[in-house]
């Protein structure tokens, strides 16, 4: 009983004081200013339903143009990804002394097996390595002038996380270089500097590129906004006599800005989406062919939260300079 | 309420538009500003909202002087005037009230307030069942009228019509004369452009006469 009788009291007096606050002069004002703003979200939405080609033709160009530096962005990021993961498949070569037989050899695989940063650890003998050497090198025939076999016993070591743990790495190569049986160690990180270096161009390739479709989408939706400009240039007049600050004629098309700029990133996201759907197969067999397991990656919620926001922006942007010079050309002489 | 000293708007391609006018309107007062088209009237309205600045001399509106006001404060001048045009220049693609709830809008009021307001002024000028059509649906003295009703809506203590019967025949003109004097009788300030002489000897008002820019010498009533 109490129970019920207490709110009831208590919620007449909050209602007083949210009364109370919300006839405060303001809290009204605010209360205008988002009403504003949400009709304004609306209502420059329902402008552009109203001319439905024109509108989505501008977001379509707005999208592919996004398209691009976000698919150059997804494949660098992809390429990246590969190649560290091609490198937790590369092996370290421990070249044994000649004069060590094939038995050493593999007591010396099955304890470095044991290793805690080794992965794999298996012996390839001298005839293993010569018949490989015939096979593959071109110079079969000049081996088989000489009346013995000149390679030493390989162990082919697989190292456990060399991306992720590079130090790990290196001090495994100490170790391997400290075995007394062992004549030279090597590990082919070429390919990988190369790789990198690659992947460094491409990276700074995608960021000009970036800025440089930036610049178009920005004009698109300067162009654009230009034209309405033009087609509301009466609707411009009368407000600005009626008393509009240049804030007030600015806005709706800073929101007509932000919604061909979000649109066009949300379908630009959508394209790449697809985009990546469809290479997704294709990729993983010319992975599965270098035998890594490649899983092509799609946009991270960071990257796709900064094209949408991102392409919001520059659509604010776009209009916010139009808009700006055209009030400036209005001011009374 | 409204006082011009010994104001000039020269433009550069022509000679003085406007020449050495001085006159003053109380608050309360109507006015009509005649003259042969190209006198300057149209110039002498449109220095008052600042659409224009003159070239020399003083223009004061409610004790403000408007050389003092930059870029950023005509927003708030222009609030405090209600602007009636021959031409209506209403919005086509909005309705009537839409366009009659403009200046409020501007003004920053909220949804209730301008439901409020723009009623009581549609209804003042006759046009409340018609607020939801579009103004070319309507006839001139109609979209006139809802002209009138965005000049007033916002209770400016001055009203500036440039040729508001321009456009219309004999018997809206006279209306809509009528409804201004109404207005002047609530205490509204209101200064009119109008070369239908006929019809401003009727209503009886102030006359400023232009001619070539200058302004004839007031007869007393």
């Amino acid at each position: 009983m109490t129970r019920r009788r207490l709110p009831r009291s208590s919620r007449r007096s909050s209602n007083r004081l949210l009364r109370w606050f919300a006839a405060l002069p303001w809290v009204q004002r605010l209360e205008n200013y988002f009403f504003m703003h949400a009709h304004l979200l609306v209502a420059s939405l329902g402008r552009l339903y109203r001319t439905p080609v024109a509108s989505s033709l501008t977001v379509l160009v707005i999208a592919i143009a996004l398209t691009l530096p976000a698919g150059f962005h997804a494949l660098v990021d992809n390429l990246g990804r590969a190649g560290a993961q091609l490198e937790a498949t590369n092996r370290i070569s421990v070249f044994l002394k000649p004069e060590i037989v094939n038995e050493v050899g593999s007591r010396i695989a099955r304890k470095l097996a044991e290793h805690p940063q080794v992965q794999e650890a298996r012996l390839i003998t001298k005839e293993e390595g010569l018949r490989e050497f015939q096979r593959y090198s071109g110079f079969g025939e000049a081996l088989r002038l000489l009346d013995f076999n000149p390679l030493p016993a390989v162990v082919a070591v697989a190292p456990k996380d060399s991306l992720s743990r590079p130090e790990d790495v290196e001090r495994l190569l100490q170790d391997l270089r400290g075995i007394d049986e062992a004549d030279l160690v090597q590990m082919d990180t070429d390919w990988m500097h190369k790789l990198s270096a690659i992947l460094r161009i491409a990276g700074r390739t995608v960021g000009l590129l970036d800025i440089l479709l930036a610049l178009a989408v920005l004009l698109i939706v300067s162009n654009t906004i230009r034209l309405e400009l033009h087609d509301r240039q009466e609707e411009i007049a009368i407000t600005k006599l009626m008393g509009a600050t240049d804030a007030f004629v600015r806005r709706p098309f800073l929101y007509t800005g932000f919604w061909y700029g979000f649109g066009g990133g949300l379908l630009a996201w959508l394209l790449m989406t697809l985009l990546l759907l469809l290479l997704d197969t294709p990729v993983t067999r010319l992975a599965q062919l270098y035998g890594a397991d490649i899983q092509l990656q799609f946009l991270s919620a960071g990257k796709s939260l900064g094209l949408l926001l991102g392409a919001a922006g520059l659509g604010i942007g776009g209009a916010w300079g139009v808009v700006d010079h055209h009030l400036r050309r209005m001011a009374p002489s | 309420m409204l006082q011009f000293s010994n104001v000039y708007k020269r433009y550069p391609e022509g000679g003085d538009a406007l020449a050495a006018i001085s006159f003053r309107l109380k608050p309360g007062e109507m006015a009509f500003l005649t003259g042969p088209s190209g006198a300057g009237k149209s110039t002498l309205l449109r220095l008052i909202p600042l659409i224009e600045r003159p070239s020399r001399g003083q223009i004061t509106v409610g004790g403000r002087n408007l050389a003092r006001l930059g870029g950023g404060d005509i927003p708030h001048l222009r609030r405090q005037l209600g602007l009636i045009f021959q031409d209506f220049r209403l919005l086509d693609d909005r309705t009537v009230f839409d366009n009659v709830a403009l200046p409020l809008v501007i003004a920053g009021f909220g949804p209730t307030e301008i439901g409020r307001r723009v009623r009581a002024a549609l209804d003042k000028v006759d046009l409340l069942a018609k607020e939801r059509r579009y103004p070319r649906g309507l006839s001139g003295g109609e979209q006139q009228r809802v002209g009138i009703a965005r000049a007033i809506v916002h209770k400016p203590p001055l009203i500036l019509a440039d040729e508001p019967t321009g456009n219309l025949d004999p018997a809206l003109s006279e209306e809509i004369m009528l409804l201004f004097r109404e207005l002047n009788r609530v205490g509204v300030t209101l200064l009119i452009a109008s070369h239908d002489l006929g019809l401003i000897s009727r209503l009886g008002s102030r006359v400023l006469q232009l001619d070539q820019g200058r302004l004839e010498p007031e007869l007393e009533p």
